[in-house]
């Protein structure tokens, strides 16, 4: 799968198969360990987060967890 | 204003439908899910873990809507969070779309949750709220809309089937050349004797 920024797709994969890993042995299996990705996942981030403002894509303000789901008509 | 709602079990436990969830895209069934990109990710003091994403799709809206609003952006932006909770056994699922949202927008919740008389299924229940503004059309495109939400609600499950598959083969594989490599080396030391 890609990743919305072009240039972010190599990290995003090589991020998602240590999540994957790390998801379905240890954490689904009650392990409390925490995720050995981190490092991976900052390298990712620092790149997709600025692919998303570059498409100037609206992320931030969203809400639309929890019992007020109301969203405000326009 | 308009709510569409489902109920599907799938024949597999709750863990192999969750993993596959986790990792649902890319498959064939949902070509327009162009990009997934996980924006936030952690572990709470109850130790669930959430995740928060961004997925990049080139559907989204039915032509018709599009004429409409004359949509020349080629992607809509859909955020997402997840909550999987190991003990309780749940996955809840909850999206909207980001951008077009002062024309039209679609809420959707899922959860999946083993089935109460059965472990080796999974239940997956599933609410879309959709509403449609500022268009004297609304309630008929709010029909258009949940009809096509149901279709690829039916593209969701068969996605999550096909998964389901990939990912049982991969461990098939995978076993497959761990007795193959322990296989060779039991061998020589039999003939070797």
């Amino acid at each position: 799968m890609n990743s919305v920024g072009e240039g972010c797709t190599d990290l995003k994969r090589e991020y998602d198969q240590c999540f994957n890993r790390w998801f379905a042995e240890k954490f689904l299996k009650g392990d409390r360990s925490s995720d050995p990705c981190t490092e991976m996942f900052k390298k990712y981030q620092s790149c997709v987060q600025k692919a998303i403002k570059e498409k100037d894509i609206p992320i931030d303000g969203v809400e639309f967890m929890g019992p007020d789901k109301e969203k405000p008509d326009s | 204003m308009k709510i569409w709602t489902s109920e599907h079990i799938f024949n597999h436990p709750w863990e192999t439908v969750t993993k596959a969830a986790m990792q649902k895209y890319p498959n064939p069934m949902n070509p327009s899910v162009v990009g997934v990109d996980v924006l936030d990710r952690s572990v709470d003091a109850q130790g669930r873990l959430h995740s928060k994403r961004l997925l990049s799709t080139d559907w989204g809206l039915p032509s018709i809507v599009k004429s409409f609003i004359g949509n020349t952006r080629t992607c809509t932006y859909i955020q997402e969070h997840s909550v999987v909770d190991p003990r309780e056994k749940t996955l809840e699922l909850q999206s909207a779309n980001i951008t077009f949202t002062n024309m039209v927008s679609v809420d959707e919740r899922l959860i999946y949750r083993p089935h109460p008389d059965d472990p080796e299924k999974t239940v997956l229940t599933q609410e879309a709220l959709i509403s449609v503004k500022g268009v004297s059309l609304s309630s008929y495109l709010e029909g258009v809309m949940a009809t096509t939400i149901s279709t690829n609600a039916g593209k969701g499950r068969e996605a999550m089937e096909w998964v389901i598959m990939k990912l049982n083969t991969e461990i098939e594989e995978l076993a497959a050349t761990a007795r193959g490599t322990m296989r060779a080396p039991m061998a020589a030391a039999v003939t070797e004797k």
